[in-house]
């Protein structure tokens, strides 16, 4: 504090009444706006043989603050209305809301004007495709999102593509995004994909065989996806409040919530 | 003779060189060599939090009614929270040209609104709907997101309070960014950090909105005004609230004054100024 | 028959083109289109002491329209109505070219348009329609009503209240402003009116009228709800010629911020619209029996 005050000693210079005098001539001042945010937040998504499940968190930040406890990061696409009525696939994205609400509108609106031309219902892998170009074609200045599309096939098997921001994108079995993303993709690598695990009785030692990896049952999904959240909600901060899911099968969507720890 | 009129009055260009515009801006023909056109970079002159709370039959917001040019009170009389109409209020936080910008964009839409219908109507019966706040926030959130999206913000913090359609009461924001949120309870700025948390125990979800009376929410948000006029020091004493209310329409009043401070706090707090210790 | 055509002028070849004056200084397009407007329902504008009504004699051209839909008086700006009689479609034009003078007026003054201004700009645009071979006149003559704010308006947008003294401080007590009515006709020509009539039954309508105490200079004005009523009354008698069609009244009114439009455009609320069109037929009831009596 000290220092301070005796940076202007008295001298026959003229000088400033304040303790700092200007060091060198002001430059024009360069406070670039940044056009984005992070909300926090993460998604995940597996697939089953006739189903496809994602979900994701309903807690909205920016920093430290909580936005909001309840804010959608999944949308159904397509289907009847504004409310998306008999729609058969769901956008996920997580990053920066703004982006992945623009993103959503686009994408539902290319898949209704699909049906009005087409006169029937887009296949995901079609919906997937046109989504990789959604992001593609802003790809000098890109939707900041993970998203992940989730739906069931034309063979009526659950499908499941993930994305990166400028739209590359691929097939998977299971994928999480977001925040929490490095601490679900593991835990799913292990449990959905049996990463690291073996067939005891195959062999001694290093010889033993890895554990193949089968759709599973959507009873033991779901039971996945609630250990997944409940265990990041633990370790992330931007992760809480309440658990959307959608479990997307030939029937139609069916949607769930639950509370999260608020903390 | 010089024939072209533009140029009578003016130096010659054989004797003086040729005007250099260099210093003027992009728009009259200037253009500095490595200065790109700038957008709002900055707010310049800029209003604090605005606040919110939900209950049972509708929406109370506030907002005070300072507007700071840095850390100077410029004005002190300056209205944030807009009424759109019977409906639908805006409150606005952050660069108040900007606000000025949006609050004549929403008259021209209110004119625009009202070329059809017959003044604040909502009549189902003679197929005359009002404007909702939902609309309203749906209709401002894309302003913003195109404003961002093309590198030209416009520097505010919104809070749109109002009533749906179906007259459930609606509370959202929309910021700089095209972020958009919805919750019981808001509060933009400072108030994000000092107010949301007082309004939070008030109201800890939907369910406790849809338990809450008018008065109750009209206490904590008038709480919360006085705990920020504690703390934040780009606020004031004078402030605005506004009520929108499914049976009675919107209850506007312009220069209230903080009641019942109490700065017995002050003396206690240590760290800042001369009191270091 | 000869001389009866050179008379008239009808068929000497000047009445086909536009902007063309005959020998004898007149412009045959614009009277056609006069003509137009007088096969329309008739429309009436009222400027009464606190505010200014329009009414309509809209006749119900088909039995599947739909009652009280399709309005056809307009809003230009909130405090601004406009009203027609002839070609329909012209009046949307005319009223969506108003609406533009009205928002590029706002866009440049931030402040709402003056009636003057906006009757001015509106008959300038019609007359430019007589001037050129490309075009045609508006088939409609235009009523323009509305309220001009009376106390100092705040810029729109603009924050705070501004010094309550001193220079750039406000004048106590000015009131300017006030109604206005104005009626634009076919050939740009345009006045403001205490009363104004046009379409079929303008004559009916011009001579009550003329009966009601509109002249601030005689006294005391009608009240915008007495204006109400005798507009109600007027579309009512005036529409006596042609009593075979079937029709509706439609009407608006503007009043002053301090009165029941709070300085807007709007509809006549039902229940009051109703209650003028019972007094105006009872008031016609009452004129048939004094006929009958005469004529007994």
């Amino acid at each position: 504090m000290a220092s301070l005050f005796s940076a202007s000693l008295p001298s026959s210079d003229p000088s400033y009444s304040f303790n700092q005098a200007p060091t060198t001539a002001s430059e024009p001042r360069q406070h670039a706006f940044y056009p984005y945010t992070d909300n926090g937040g993460s998604t995940l998504g597996i697939s089953g043989a006739d189903f496809t499940i994602i979900a994701g968190d309903t807690r909205s930040t920016s920093g430290y603050n909580i936005n909001t406890r309840y804010a959608p990061k999944l949308f159904k696409i397509g289907g009847d209305g504004p409310n998306n009525e008999n729609a058969r696939i769901v956008l996920s994205v997580v990053g920066f809301a703004a982006d992945g609400r623009a993103l959503k509108e686009r994408l539902d609106t290319v898949v209704k004007m699909y049906k009005y031309q087409h006169g029937k219902d887009i296949s995901v892998h079609a919906c997937a495709q046109r989504l990789s170009h959604l992001l593609y074609n802003k790809r000098f200045f890109p939707f900041y999102v993970t998203a992940i599309l989730g739906g069931v096939d034309d063979e009526g098997k659950g499908a499941l593509y993930s994305y990166d921001p400028v739209g590359s994108y691929e097939r998977e079995q299971c994928r999480a995004a977001g925040a929490a993303a490095s601490l679900i993709m593991p835990f799913l690598d292990n449990q959905v994909n049996l990463k690291n695990q073996y067939d005891p009785n195959s062999g001694p030692g290093l010889e033993k065989k890895p554990r193949e990896a089968q759709p599973l049952p959507r009873e033991t999904v779901e039971q996945l996806v609630k250990d997944a959240f409940t265990s990041a909600v633990e370790r992330h901060i931007e992760v809480g409040d309440g658990l959307q899911t959608m479990i997307i099968t030939k029937d139609g969507i069916q949607e769930t919530y639950s509370p999260l720890k608020k903390d | 003779m010089n024939h072209l009129p533009q140029a009578w009055g003016r130096p010659r260009d054989d004797v003086y060189g040729a005007y250099n515009p260099h210093y003027l801006p992009h728009s009259h023909g200037g253009h500095q060599a490595g200065h790109p056109n700038q957008h709002t970079q900055s707010p310049i002159v800029t209003g604090t939090s605005v606040l919110a709370v939900k209950y049972n039959s509708g929406v109370v917001i506030a907002a005070d009614n300072l507007a700071s040019y840095g850390s100077l009170a410029r004005f002190t009389d300056v209205h944030r929270l807009k009424v759109f109409n019977k409906k639908a209020v805006v409150g606005f936080g952050g660069d108040v040209s900007d606000m000025q910008y949006l609050d004549r964009l929403l008259l021209s839409l209110h004119v625009e609104e009202n070329y059809a219908g017959s003044g604040d109507v909502d009549d189902k019966e003679s197929d005359v709907a009002l404007m909702s706040a939902k609309n309203l926030h749906t209709y401002l959130s894309k302003v913003m997101y195109k404003r961002r999206s093309e590198f030209n913000p416009l520097w505010n913090a919104l809070l749109v309070a109002g009533l749906t359609e179906s007259n459930e009461p609606f509370l959202a924001s929309a910021d700089l960014l095209g972020t958009t949120f919805s919750a019981p309870t808001l509060a933009t700025g400072f108030g994000a950090h000092l107010a949301q948390p007082i309004l939070r125990r008030v109201v800890p979800d939907e369910e406790a909105s849809k338990a809450l009376t008018r008065e109750k929410a009209v206490e904590a948000v008038k709480e919360c005004m006085k705990v920020l006029f504690y703390r934040d020091a780009r606020s004031m004493n004078e402030y605005s609230i506004a009520i929108v209310d499914k049976e009675s329409g919107v209850d506007l009043k312009l220069d209230e004054k903080l009641e019942g401070q109490s700065w017995a706090f002050a003396d206690r707090i240590r760290g800042y100024g001369t009191q270091t210790a | 028959m000869l001389t009866h055509i050179r008379q008239t002028s009808i068929g000497t070849g000047y009445d086909l083109s536009n902007s063309v004056f005959s020998p004898d200084g007149r412009n045959f397009q614009v009277e056609y289109a006069v003509k137009a407007v007088e096969n329309g329902g008739t429309a009436i504008g009222i400027r009464c002491k606190d505010g200014v009504v329009l009414a309509l004699e809209k006749l119900v051209t088909s039995k599947l329209l739909k009652k009280d839909a399709n309005k056809r008086i307009a809003t230009v700006d909130r405090n601004v109505g406009v009203v027609y009689s002839g070609l329909l479609p012209d009046g949307r034009h005319f009223v969506s070219r108003a609406r533009d003078e009205a928002s590029s007026w706002r866009s440049s003054y931030k402040a709402p348009i003056p009636g003057s201004s906006l009757a001015n700009r509106m008959g300038a645009y019609v007359q430019a329609y007589t001037l050129y071979n490309s075009v045609r006149p508006f088939g409609i003559t235009g009523i323009i009503g509305g309220w001009d704010a009376e106390t100092e308006l705040a810029v729109d947008g603009s924050v705070g209240s501004g010094p309550k003294v001193g220079a750039g401080g406000k004048k106590q007590g000015v009131k300017e402003g006030g109604p206005f009515l104005y009626m634009i006709e076919p050939s740009g020509l345009y006045w403001g009116y205490y009363g104004a009539a046009t379409g079929k039954g303008r004559q009916t309508a011009k001579a009550e009228l003329e009966k009601l105490k509109l002249d601030p200079k005689n006294g005391e004005c009608i009240s915008l709800e007495e204006g109400v009523k005798e507009a109600a009354r007027i579309i009512y008698l005036a529409h006596e010629d042609s009593k075979d069609k079937e029709f509706e009244l439609e009407m608006t009114w503007v009043s002053a911020v301090g009165g029941p439009t709070k300085g807007r455009h709007e509809e006549v609320p039902k229940a009051l619209r109703e209650e003028a069109e019972r007094l105006a037929k009872k008031a016609l009831e009452g004129e048939d029996e004094e006929e009958e009596k005469m004529e007994e």
